[in-house]
This record gives structure tokens, sequence and C-alpha cells, in this order.
């Protein structure tokens, strides 16, 4: 461990009290993509399109392609063309920025210098001048948010600083029209988090389940899942490579394929009939209808795209007729995967971990565990008040299977609604935004960098878990 | 006669940690399914109900690691030279030791897990500091502090009427499934009405919204079983502002204690085909890997068994 206290400034010590700088910058530090931009001016736009527009996603890894060349952040989505075989690193473990060297790396090229920087809106040109908004994932270790807000103030020399759980965000948005409640807010209001909000955040890394309420986290309510979008991809490829071609170095195509093709199906086992072989040449059921698929592979020296298509039973015997008959090559070049309970069976493990021998209880599952330390008064709020984030959230059936799950366990007065915002890949970079209008919040939460030069980074991270306050914050009204 | 088997560590990596296991007296694979069993029951009941062999539970851990892992192979990827030789950064290029600590370190999640968990143990046996999850389940100190002084005798609220007809002054019981200690705290702390506007918030919020046609047609029709116990619906009132807060002030849970636990449900695990993802109904005899029918069972004898455990 090394000192807790950071290096004292030189001499140049203010005399007088900083205020938190105007600018605001979010960064939404997520395994697999950085969610980042400025914050908007006060009244903050109320189209949630108009808002989003200033948010950039921008791969959070180090890809290196099939010709040892490494190419970093947004250079990904540009530069590379052939996906074949890329190996990545990512600076994010299990949820928490680990790797420091990568992660200051990737903000470096995608924020801080003006020659790799995608577009002037995402430049951060003087550091000491912004206040940064960083999420982390719940739980975190102490070291690890120890070594954050180290890096952030004495290494990037940010203005001012705010470290914030992710998933808490998501109540500064406007979820009222969602849920199809009328809106508390009134126009000129500062925004303000709704009052109780159950965040699922299935993201790349894990699934977690934080109860907020008025903004901020229950802590002992918040539980995780150790499975996500990563796991997925994983564990198809690894389904694919044993039963087709071997596939265990494709991590992007496969993830391509898993978010073309899965899906979370609401009669399992009806599903698993369908889709066996011996039932698919009995039942001789219409292509579209059925649920086996096929998924044609990229081919990058013809710069084709992967795409799925309806299975076709007779695919092989076609192409060995077109062979004999010395008909063209295109049918006989491309590659084709056969994807059949492969669809359903793989995000499955979200919802019944067991199925891989996890020993922990899926989603649905995990929000009564969440939910069961809680006050039994607030079970009814926090069930109507579901909001799902995360990329996973988009397989399609997701949300219906997960609203039918919880409405079965959960105790039958209790209205349960479920909902997903628009984008949720983005909707936790909205909420912070909202949040960084109101300005008074942000400054019971945000340190400056006057105040971690003088008090070290021990005193920032109790700031940071609500142990040394201005004052209580009492709700609303 | 003894025989060595590796056991499964409640972390998720593999340690080579050794331990004497009493001999069943059946053959190694065989261990898994109990001995007083016989061996078609083993065969029906999947996964031995938890009680999975060692090698199983090691060939799981690692199965899990590999699902967690960035790419297939151990990879290097440095950290592209071109950008640091530019020293566009130079004038606020001035690292402290502390940054320069953390931006050499290569140490992984796994490492700083295991150093904190280590930490946590030590303080354990001095004191306990982080709260654990079953110490936080029963907040019985919290609520002494919180409700000091309550009115006991309730009298019946206009607002909770269209929910609970007619509350006696019994501290109204759930059928939820929390923890008993909780339940009647909840209910009873709130019936001293300290917070009644937060209360109708609430109400507004969790109960009134979605079913509002409803909700007007049970305030509005009255009938003679309004008071029937039977047909009474218990919903709780929502906690004071104080319970909240202290709620709120809590510290997070550590790492391993915030995740979730197994699941509450007694259904059993359900077994695939190894070979092409079917219901696995027949049993390998020699690696107790699942098939769906004979045509996979030959694949996976001709190929694949014993390829794992």
């Amino acid at each position: 461990m090394g000192t807790s206290k950071a290096r004292q400034p030189t001499k140049t010590a203010v005399p007088k009290i900083q205020p938190l700088p105007r600018k605001t910058f979010i960064i939404d530090n997520g395994a697999y993509t950085m969610k980042a931009g400025y914050a908007p001016e006060f009244p903050p736009p109320e189209d949630e399109d108009t808002a989003l527009s200033a948010c950039s996603v921008i791969p959070n890894a180090l890809a290196k392609t099939r010709a040892n060349k490494v190419f970093i952040g947004s250079q990904l989505s540009t530069h590379i063309t052939d996906w074949n075989e890329v190996t990545f690193r990512r600076p994010v473990e299990k949820g928490y920025i680990v790797n420091w060297e990568a992660q200051r790396e990737l903000w470096e090229h995608s924020f801080l210098d003006e020659r790799t920087v995608g577009s002037e809106d995402l430049r951060i040109a003087s550091p000491e001048e912004t206040t940064l908004i960083l999420t982390e994932a719940p739980n975190a270790l102490p070291v690890l948010q120890k070594n954050a807000d180290e890096i952030v103030m004495e290494e990037c020399g940010f203005g001012g600083y705010v470290r914030s759980i992710g998933p808490s965000l998501n109540a500064w948005n406007e979820v009222y029209s969602l849920f199809g409640d009328p809106p508390l807010q009134k126009p000129d209001a500062p925004i303000l988090p709704v009052e109780c909000l159950l965040v699922v955040d299935s993201g790349y890394s894990h699934t977690t389940v934080t109860p907020v309420y008025n903004g901020r986290p229950i802590q002992r309510g918040i539980r995780r899942l150790d499975l996500g979008g990563k796991h997925l991809t994983n564990y198809l490829k690894e389904v694919v490579s044993m039963r087709q071609y071997n596939m265990v170095d494709e991590t992007f195509v496969m993830n391509e394929i898993k978010e073309t093709v899965c899906y979370l199906s609401s009669d399992f086992s009806g599903d698993m009939e369908k889709t066996w072989k011996a039932n698919q040449r009995r039942l001789q059921m219409e292509p579209d209808e059925s649920i086996t698929v096929e998924y044609v592979l990229p081919d990058p020296n013809a710069g084709k795209k992967g795409f799925m298509r309806p299975h076709d039973p007779l695919l092989k015997a076609k192409k060995r007729k077109s062979l004999l008959s010395g008909a063209t090559t295109e049918a006989l070049s491309e590659d084709v995967l056969i994807l059949g309970n492969e669809r359903f069976t793989v995000p499955e493990i979200l919802f019944t971990p067991s199925d891989i021998g996890l020993k922990q209880a899926g989603i649905a599952d995990m929000v009564l565990q969440s939910l069961s330390v809680l006050p039994t008064g607030l079970h009814p709020s926090f069930l109507a008040n579901v909001l799902v984030v995360g990329g996973n959230c988009l397989l399609p059936g997701f949300m219906d299977r997960l609203e039918t799950e919880l409405r079965q366990i959960a105790s039958a007065e209790c209205v349960v609604r479920v909902r997903r915002p628009k984008d949720p890949i983005r909707s936790t970079w909205l909420g912070a935004s909202r949040f960084a209008t109101n300005r008074e919040e942000l400054e019971q939460v945000a340190i400056t960098r006057q105040e971690y030069l003088e008090h070290g980074s021990g005193w920032a991270s109790r700031k940071f878990s609500g142990a040394i306050k201005a004052a209580p914050y009492l709700g609303l009204t | 006669m003894y025989r060595i088997e590796l056991l499964p560590g409640s972390s998720s990596h593999v340690t080579p940690g050794w331990s004497y296991v009493p001999d069943r007296g059946v053959g190694p694979a065989k261990a898994a399914i109990a001995p007083a069993v016989g061996r078609k029951r083993g065969i029906r009941e999947p996964g031995g109900r938890g009680n999975l062999s060692s090698r199983q539970s090691n060939a799981i851990i690692r199965h899990l690691a590999e699902l967690d892992r960035e790419n297939h192979k151990d990879v290097q990827i440095p950290v592209p030279a071109r950008q640091r030789e530019t020293a566009a950064r130079a004038p606020r290029a001035k690292t402290t030791t502390n940054s320069r600590r953390i931006l050499q370190s290569q140490k992984t999640f796994r490492n700083y897990l295991d150093d904190e968990e280590a930490a946590l143990a030590q303080a354990a046996q001095t004191t306990t500091q982080r709260p654990s999850v079953s110490k936080v389940t029963k907040p019985t100190n919290l609520r002494r502090s919180s409700t000091p002084a309550q009115v006991v005798a309730s009298k019946p609220e206009p607002k909770r009427q269209k929910k609970v007809p007619a509350p006696t002054t019994a501290a109204p019981e759930t059928t939820l499934s929390a923890s008993t200690g909780k339940e009647g705290k909840g209910g009873e702390s709130t019936e001293g009405k300290e917070k009644e506007k937060e209360k109708g918030r609430e109400e507004g919020e969790g109960e009134g919204e979605g079913e509002d046609g409803e909700d007007a047609a049970n305030t509005l029709i009255s009938s003679p079983f309004d008071n029937d116990p039977l047909l009474r619906s218990y919903i709780p009132s929502a906690p004071s502002e104080r319970i909240m807060q202290a709620l709120l002030a809590e510290p997070p849970l550590t790492y391993n204690a915030s995740r979730a636990g197994p699941s509450a449900s007694s259904k059993l695990p359900r077994g695939f085909c190894c070979i092409c993802g079917y219901w696995g109904k027949i049993r390998c005899k020699n690696c107790h890997l699942r098939t769906c029918g004979l045509g996979c069972y030959k694949v996976h004898e001709d190929s694949r068994c014993g390829a794992f455990f």
C-alpha cells in the first residue's frame, strides 16, 4: 500500500476556495464501451435523442488484428475491417477499472490528446476547468476506488470530480413517461431523481440489481450475478466450436452472431422440442416458423458482412448439386453456421445459471433476494418500478421473460412493471447528464481539486461513499 | 485404503490444494452418486441434488473461468508506443509516485480481490469493520433507534383505507416472503404515522399507479365483505424517512457479500445433451456427461468421452 495522502502542491497553494468547474464531462466507463460526453446546460433537452447526441460510445479496448497491428479505442470501429482472430485487451475487469496503464491510454486517445480525439465534442481541452463524473460498478474494492481517485486527480488533473455508482444515476432520467405515470416534474424546477427505482444493469461483465431511493443506492440491497454479455458470447463460442466450426478465436464474430440470433425463450421446453433434430425431420415445419436459422459468416476478403437467414435443410444437397453441375462458386465459398437450440439456451443462463453449474440465482430471483433485505413496505414501489439497462436487455424476449418471472415469484399484491429505456446502453450516461444540470446536488457530492490536494485520497473515498456529507439530503418537497 | 481427491475451493480459481477424503469403495467417477442410492436413481436425479463430486465441481469452476476469459489464448497487447513518444502531454506530465505506481501495476482483479480478502480476514480477527450480509439482515438496533416513541393505538387512516379497509390495532402481517424480523417492524413503525406525507407519496407512486381504475372501484363500492379478515389484502406501509436515512447511510457490502446467493427454488438443475444441446436423458457410465439419446451417445463415446472428467 502506498501513502494515502496526495503529494502536496509544490508551493502555489491557492488561498481562496475554488468553486467546482462549470463544465462537466461524463464518462460511463463500461467494460465493453465507454459512454462519454459533455453534460448540457441547465434546462436539459426535453427530447431524449437530442440529449443523447452529446454522448459517444467508444470501445473500451485495445485490439490486435491478425496482422499484429494494435488499434485503440475509437480506431476499432474505423480501422479494422477484418475481424477474424482479433484479440482484445480491456482495462476493465469484472466491471472495475483494473489496468490503469491501458485505461489512461484510452482516455488520452479518446478525450485528451487533440490529434486523436474523434470530434471536438469529446475533447477535454483543459481538465483543470472540467468536472469529471466517472461511474463505477457497485461494490468495488476500496483499493481500486482509491486508484481511480488518484489517477483522476493526480495524473489527469481534473478540476472537479465525482465518482458515482453507475446504476443509481439512472434514477435521474425521465422515467415517468416510460412507466406511464403522470410526470411530477414542473417544467422549470431543477431535475430531481425519481423516488424509488430498482435498476437491473445487465452489462458485459456482470448483472447487478440496485435499489435506488431518491437517487441514492440502498447498499445492502445490491446484488450481483457474475454473468454478463461476455459470458454469453464465450458460451456460444464454446458450444458452436464443439458442434460445428472451431470459432474459439473469433470473439468479435461470435459476439455479432449472438446479438443477431440469440433470444430469450418464453417457452423453453417447447422451443427445445421444436429444434430437436428428430422432430425437425418429422414435423417438416415451415421455414419461417422454424427456430433454426443459418448465419452466414463474414468474408473479409470479399468484403462481405455476416448475416442471418432462415435455415434451409436442403442447403447441403443443393450445394453438392451445383458443384456437380459446375455452377458459380458463390454459394460454395460461404461458410454457414446452423443455429438451433443455441439461439435460446445460451442467453438462458442469465435466468437459469444452474444450466452451466453456477450456483447463483437467475436475474428474477436475484431481484427478490435484493428486496428481501429491505423493509417490506418498500417492495411494492420497487417492484412497480423496475428499470433494465445494459446491453443484454436488447436481446429479444429479455424484457418479457423478466416481467413474467418476476410476476410469478413476486407477491400477488404488488404490481410488477419492468421497463427498458429507449437506449439502455447510454441510459446511465443520460441520467448522469441530467444529474449534472442540478448544480446544487452535484456540488454536494463532488470534490474539487483543491479539496483533494488538501485532504488526500482517503478523504475522497470517504466523501464518495457518503460518510462525509455537507447536509443530509432529505427527499423532495 | 484412502485416495487423494482435489476438493474445489470456495474461490473460483483452481489452486492445487489437496485434502484427504475417505474412499467410498466405488470407482472414482461413481463417487458422485451416493453409494446408498441405486444406479438408476442416480441417473434419474440429475446433479445428485447438489452433491457434485469434487471432480465435477472442479470442472464447473474451470468452465466458468473459461467463460470469463477475454480471449481464448493468452495474449499480450502492449499499449502502442506511438503516442507515448510525442510528449504532447508534457505540460502536466508530472507523474506523482502514487500514480506511477498505479500505472505500472500489472495486478489483475484476482490479485486485488485476494488482497482484499486477506485484509478483511485480518480485520475480522480484531474487529468487524464492514458488515456482511448475515449481519445486515436483522437491523434490530437500527429500528430501536429510529422509532423511539410509537403511537401504539393506531387510528384508522383515511389514505390507507382504499387498500386496507379496516386496519386493526395489531401490526399488519404480511404474506411477503421477507425476513420475519422485519415484517412486523416495517408496518409497526409507520403505524405511528410519523411521516404521513411521505407515505402518501409512496402510495401514489407504488400502488396507486397502473391500476388506478381498479383502485377507484375499490374505494367507491363498499361491500359487506370489506371487514372479512380472509379477504383483506395486507400491503405493508412504507417505512419512515428515518429508517430510509439509516438504510441509505449504510456502508457498501464487500465484493463477495454482494454476490447473489443460490436460487431459493427447489428446482433441480437441468441436464443437457453435451453433444447437441437437447435434454440430457442418459448419462455416460464413464464420465457422467449427459446425452440425449444413443445417436449422440455414440458420438460422445467415440470422440469426447473422458475428455473432461
